[in-house]
């Protein structure tokens, strides 16, 4: 069950409700276009598009009680509800379907808020209380599924993408230069910023209710890492991991449809794929992404899997122009500037998913920020410790962190050593950890007129944690990721969008509280971490080819500028002409015709990391700008939207 | 000037414009318009322009942050290259 929308406290005609709520909805009808529906009351209504999964005859929403008082729109999965159903029967409660959402508007009903921390899935949902007048809002610890809230004429209008916003009469859209410098500067948004001023995005683990009008903000399930499980020895460590998983892997099977596997060709699909096969009636359907460009490319480890386990397997290649034809479907459906291409591969895979049938996949999300697979965690450590290190030690262990260095020259491992130099002591007030990765989010904030400080909202994130500073500086990394790149990015771009725009529901066995405990109490007990997620590989070495577990972290990626300086897609002119850039006035505009002059002029190997990225950042910029702000397309690049119209709208409204 | 290129050299390859708003002392890592890559990039330019060389404590000391110290440090090499 896919995408949500509404809005409460409206001063919007009744009359006109049924239609809001109807625009509203097509317009995220790619999320579930296995039905659209929809309850109009007097001055609310709420509209849910199913991608049927759990109980496809029953599961029709917006679901009521039988009181017909509380009425429930959710979009996402409660891996557990038959556990809580039990929970809940025993104390009295019977249901009348098989649904899980069901289970979620009686969980309410009898725990209220304290259902939260309960819940072992991904979710966001909205649940109005008719009596009360009130509407509760929440979301999913991680922030697995979105949920975006503006508040417009006289009320508050919520859904799971943005793009709903565009069919309420009277909302515009409008870029807002501190958020999208926050955004550069970080390179994801933060938990509350959607990019577009007077648009918040609800956080991770947090709820709202609204009642009458006035809005109060809770959060519950906290980030932390502290755990009373203590695995004695290696390989208790390994046992409880490979148990963890399994159980994690064994709750998002449970679908009334077939389940598939994203295969990345790392360790973590991989380690997905195998507890699939394992805990299936028949070996599952995989699905790839493959590049042409050597350097890129997985497809040996992929295969190696695939043949290894038996599945089906299905591989999209993938080469620049690709990346350039879809870029801007990709995009309007993200809604979020990126920093990378590698999201517009993925909003193709889900398209060659859906067409062999699968609705519903597994992939690895999650693994590198539960058992530090990131160089970043790395690095953190080594920096910490710099200033304390000798000479034959700093290269020794710069060796060790990058064993590519051998293909470079001495003086490669110089600028390292200068690098690292110059970022041994924390000068960004509790970002220690990512102060090497701002420094490109530095560079790409220049492309906004100078305007605060970019790194403003981030700092005081941290400062409104307390909680930080007693945990260790590779802790206070992985909180960062977990709120940032993973939520902001990986999640989201690269994942729930992308993977929705075509009615696939993505699931990540590693972002199960069960696992994540597993993996804070076994990171850097038996080990000292560089040799990354050993323990992971080594508690599935057993089932997986030698190529897949030996491998070190390869990082995602597609090609990025080159795709479009070689394609020379049309739309470049968004980003090339003075014209087009005077539209965005919050741009420094020389700065970048400057950029984009280089990056589309020079080869490949002239370009840096950080101008690619800031190339990136601002094509989406300018292209959400078209879709968004300007309500314009982008001339060649139809976005598919299926037209749908409700398959049923109740109204309790008071004049019908 | 010779000098005069290698401001050239980081405009082109930082995407900056020195003036009022962005000075020469400007430490260019601080600022983000400087890594690892463009580092190496720039030590090598002015070991070609040059024709001096870099030890590996130069290199990796907080010498080459501004374009003012980049110029005074190649200045003071080429004196004392001249001298010997």
């Amino acid at each position: 069950m896919c995408g949500l929308v509404g809005l409460v406290g409206t001063n919007q005609p009744s009359g006109a409700l049924p239609d809001i709520v109807a625009a509203m909805l097509n317009r995220i009808g790619h999320r579930g276009p296995d039905g659209l529906g929809a309850v109009v009351g007097d001055d609310w209504a709420l509209g849910a598009a199913r991608l049927a999964i759990i109980d496809i005859a029953d599961g029709a929403q917006p679901m009521s009680d039988p009181s017909g008082r509380f009425w429930l729109a959710y979009n996402g999965e409660i891996y557990n509800y038959r556990e809580l159903r039990a929970e809940l029967e025993a104390l009295g409660v019977v249901f009348a379907t098989h649904c899980d959402t069901e289970v979620l508007l009686q969980a309410w009903l009898t725990w209220d808020a304290a259902c939260l921390p309960r819940l072992n899935g991904g979710f966001a949902f909205a649940l109005y209380d008719r009596r009360e007048e009130r509407l509760v809002l929440a979301r999913d610890r991680f922030g697995k599924r979105p949920l975006f809230l503006a508040r417009h004429g006289g009320g508050l209008l919520f859904a799971s993408e943005m793009k709903a916003f565009l069919a309420v009469p009277g909302f515009a859209f409008e870029q807002d230069p501190a958020q999208l410098a926050s955004i550069l500067a970080t390179w994801t948004p933060l938990p509350d910023q959607s990019g577009f001023r007077g648009i918040e995005s609800l956080p991770m683990a947090a709820w709202l209710e609204v009642r009458r009008g006035a809005v109060s903000r809770h959060t519950y399930a906290p980030l932390g890492f502290a755990t009373d499980t203590a695995p004695a020895t290696e390989a208790e460590a390994q046992e409880l991991i490979h148990q963890r998983l399994t159980e994690s892997v064994r709750l998002r099977l449970r679908s009334d449809v077939e389940v598939g596997v994203y295969l990345s060709g790392g360790i973590d699909s991989a380690i997905v794929a195998r507890l699939t096969t394992d805990l299936s009636p028949r070996p599952p359907a995989t699905f790839s992404v493959t590049f042409d460009d050597p350097s890129l490319d997985e497809s040996a480890e992929q295969n190696a899997v695939a043949e290894a386990l038996g599945t089906r397997h299905h591989a999209l290649r993938i080469d620049g122009a690709a990346i350039a034809d879809a870029c801007p479907a990709a995009v309007y459906h993200s809604e979020i500037p990126a920093f990378r291409s590698a999201f517009v591969p993925m909003f193709l895979l889900s398209k060659l998913t859906r067409e062999a049938g699968i609705k519903v996949i597994l992939s690895g999300e999650g693994a590198d920020e539960a058992f530090l697979g990131y160089d970043l965690f790395k690095e953190t450590q080594v920096r910490g410790r710099w200033d304390s290190f000798d000479e034959a030690t700093r290269s020794q262990i710069l060796a060790r962190l990058y064993p590519h260095l051998d293909h470079y020259g001495p003086q490669e491992v110089v600028a390292l050593t200068g690098l690292y130099q110059q970022f041994s002591t924390e000068r960004m007030p509790g970002l220690f950890s990512h102060e090497l990765r701002f420094q490109n989010g530095r560079f790409s904030a220049r492309l906004l007129k100078p305007d605060g400080d970019p790194f403003g909202p981030i700092t005081a994130l941290v400062q409104a944690h307390p909680e930080l500073a007693a945990m260790s500086p590779v802790q206070r990394a992985q909180w960062l990721e977990y709120k940032t790149l993973l939520p902001g990015y990986l999640l989201s771009t690269q994942g729930d969008r992308p993977a929705l725009a075509h009615g696939v529901e993505n699931r990540c066995p590693f972002l199960d509280p069960g696992v994540i405990d597993a993996a804070n109490a076994s990171n850097l007990r038996f080990d000292d971490g560089f040799d990354e997620k050993r323990l992971l590989r080594r508690a599935f070495a057993d089932g997986l080819p030698a190529c897949v577990v030996n491998k070190r972290k390869f990082p995602y990626r597609a090609p990025d500028v080159a795709a479009f300086a070689a394609a020379r897609p049309d739309y470049l002119d968004l980003v090339q002409s003075e014209t087009e850039l005077a539209g965005l006035p919050f741009l420094d505009a020389g700065f970048a015709r400057r950029l984009t002059a280089k990056v589309l002029s020079r080869p490949a190997a002239e370009i840096s990391p950080k101008e690619n990225q800031t190339f990136l950042f601002l094509l989406s910029i300018v292209l959400l700008h078209r879709f968004f702000v300007r309500r314009e397309g982008v001339p060649g690049q139809d976005i598919a939207r299926p037209a749908l119209r409700p398959t049923h709208l109740v109204d309790l409204r008071s004049a019908a | 000037m010779p000098m005069d290129k290698i401001r050239a050299f980081i405009e082109e390859q930082c995407l900056i414009e020195f003036d009022d708003s962005f000075p020469e002392d400007s430490n260019l890592f601080k600022e983000g318009v400087m890594d690892s890559y463009g580092y190496v990039h720039l030590c090598r330019f002015l070991e070609r322009e040059f024709g001096i060389h870099f030890t590996e404590a130069e290199m990796t000391g907080n010498v080459l942050v501004s374009l003012t110290q980049i110029r005074d440090t190649v200045a003071a090499k080429l004196a004392q290259g001249a001298q010997q």
